[in-house]
């Protein structure tokens, strides 16, 4: 079966000659439409430079990437990006900040109106629509920084360790909503992360990073019924998933 | 947004914080005025040197068309530099940000002139040009220009690489990525600019015309003085630093309106 994204031999290497650092690579990876995919691994292994290729904003050094059959060369605009720094802008409110991705690509802010508020109300910021970036915390600005990379309604989301500058309490809360989410959606999700807790429990399968030079280790896939909530979490499949995975880490020497 | 109440009760309140808030400045500031008025005469000092405070105003006063007349013609100066140095310098700071061309020609020249000091040039302009408007114009212009086409090239150069990105990822052309971010991320750091200048712009008018004129308020300050009258000289500063705080408000007042979501302008609100 075709993917709908995949990766064939990418890698990647900065500078040229002598001095030329290698990355990560050969990475070959299938990614089918509708999965909840994972990129887990220790930071500097490659795994937001390989989401951004997937988005064309970063180019292969060599191998190909394809998105729906189709080589990618060039940024691809039926995505949605949520970067390691959200790109919520500050002189925009919540709301606006949502429509500007919309008045980027042309689209009547008007006619979404209601999809931005439904949007608001799904990650609990329906009273902040007004608000602007600098009121709100840290993982209120991540919340709307979501609803922008997702009110194009694109069919591949990808999101690049959202959950990483937030505190622990924060992350619990927001992955839920970030679940329940997907749940209705069921879009294509490249989440980057190196929480393996955060991994197992959203993915439908995690692809496991090694350390520099980056290359997929493995793929695992998580066969825990949705949602996941706190019984699951406790149940020995989960533990046993997120075992296996630090076993692997613990191989590399990186925990 | 800080819901800043208008009406006349907000405000005293406010007049009221300020004072309570500042009282040992103002108290400091009227001290010092006491403090010349007074020592004038206990320290005996001649009053072709230096004049008491409230001298200052009675004779500022006698010669107020004067001081008005000049303090429009400096003005005009200060103003026509300032403008202009900002019409130039903008577009020229934006197009050196955009082209790698200008950035290996142009960019290294301007960071050498900028080391330079401006005023050194008055002379040669005013002998090329004479003692009209024109060559304080100049002058005003060079000195405003430096930093404004400096900071604009760092502003229109320093979007961050998520929002680059973002906007790539959203297929937007050049135009409106442009208006929607570029330009509204560059607004702050070229206030940086616009601030600096209005604070050497009337630097560059008065020295300009302690060069050669025959009217404005340099001209004004340098004749008085050699005329030992210091309490007009001391006037006609007074006049000049109008001119700086009007134009630095009128700076304050645009960042307020086109840039009220940035921290600079949030903390004065606050």
């Amino acid at each position: 079966m075709q993917g709908l994204i995949e990766f064939k031999s990418v890698t990647k290497t900065y500078g040229a000659g002598s001095s030329a650092v290698h990355a990560f690579g050969p990475v070959s990876l299938d990614i089918a439409e509708g999965e909840f995919i994972s990129f887990l691994g220790p930071s500097g292994c490659g795994k937001s430079t390989l989401m951004l290729m997937i988005a064309g904003l970063l180019e292969a050094s060599a191998g190909t990437i394809r998105l729906a059959g189709k080589e990618v060369h060039a940024p691809q605009t039926d995505i949605g990006i949520m970067f390691q720094d959200n790109t919520l802008v500050p002189w925009r409110t919540v709301r606006g900040n949502i429509e500007l991705q919309l008045e980027m690509r042309g689209i009547p802010v008007e006619q979404h109106a209601e999809h931005i508020s439904s949007l608001l109300q799904s990650v609990h910021l329906a009273d902040f629509a007004d608000r602007y970036p600098f009121e709100l915390s840290g993982g209120m600005q991540q919340r709307a920084a979501f609803c922008q990379a997702m009110v194009h309604r694109p069919k591949i989301v990808l999101l690049d360790e959202p959950l990483g500058k937030l505190d622990a309490m924060t992350r619990e809360h927001i992955r839920a909503d970030l679940q329940k989410l997907w749940m209705q959606t069921r879009s294509t999700v490249i989440f980057v992360t190196h929480s393996i807790e955060e991994a197992v429990q959203l993915s439908t399968k995690v692809a496991v990073i090694t350390p520099r030079p980056g290359k997929v280790e493995t793929v695992i896939d998580i066969d825990l019924p949705f949602p996941r909530d706190l019984k699951v979490k406790g149940s020995s499949a989960f533990i046993r998933h997120v075992r296996e995975i630090q076993e692997i880490f613990h191989g590399y020497g990186v925990i | 947004m800080a819901t800043a109440s208008s009406d006349g009760k907000g405000a005293m309140t406010r007049l009221i914080g300020w004072v309570a808030q500042s009282w040992m400045f103002i108290a400091f500031f009227i001290g010092f005025f006491l403090f010349w008025e007074f020592s004038i005469g206990f320290f005996n000092v001649p009053l072709y040197i230096l004049t008491p405070p409230s001298m200052i105003v009675t004779k500022a006063w006698a010669d107020l068309p004067r001081l008005f007349a000049y303090t429009y013609v400096t003005g005009l100066e200060t103003i026509l530099g300032y403008m202009v140095a900002i019409v130039i310098a903008l577009p020229l700071g934006l197009a050196i940000a955009f082209s790698s061309i200008l950035r290996r020609t142009i960019y290294p020249f301007f960071v050498t002139i900028e080391m330079v000091p401006k005023i050194a040039f008055a002379p040669i302009f005013i002998s090329w040009l004479g003692f009209g408007l024109l060559p304080k114009v100049i002058i005003v212009f060079l000195v405003c220009f430096f930093p404004i086409v400096l900071n604009a090239i760092l502003a229109f150069n320093s979007l961050s690489e998520e929002l680059q990105r973002f906007s790539r990822s959203t297929g937007a052309g050049v135009w409106r990525t442009f208006v929607k971010i570029r330009l509204p991320a560059a607004l702050p750091q070229c206030f940086v600019g616009f601030k600096y200048a209005g604070l050497n712009a009337t630097v560059g008018a008065a020295i300009a015309e302690f060069i050669g004129s025959d009217q404005g308020l340099g001209f004004y300050i340098q004749i008085t003085t050699g005329n030992m009258r210091p309490e007009l000289a001391f006037a006609g500063i007074f006049f000049l630093t109008a001119i700086g705080l009007v134009l630095f408000g009128i700076i304050t007042l645009a960042e307020r309106i086109l840039i009220p979501w940035h921290i600079s302008v949030r903390r004065i609100q606050a």
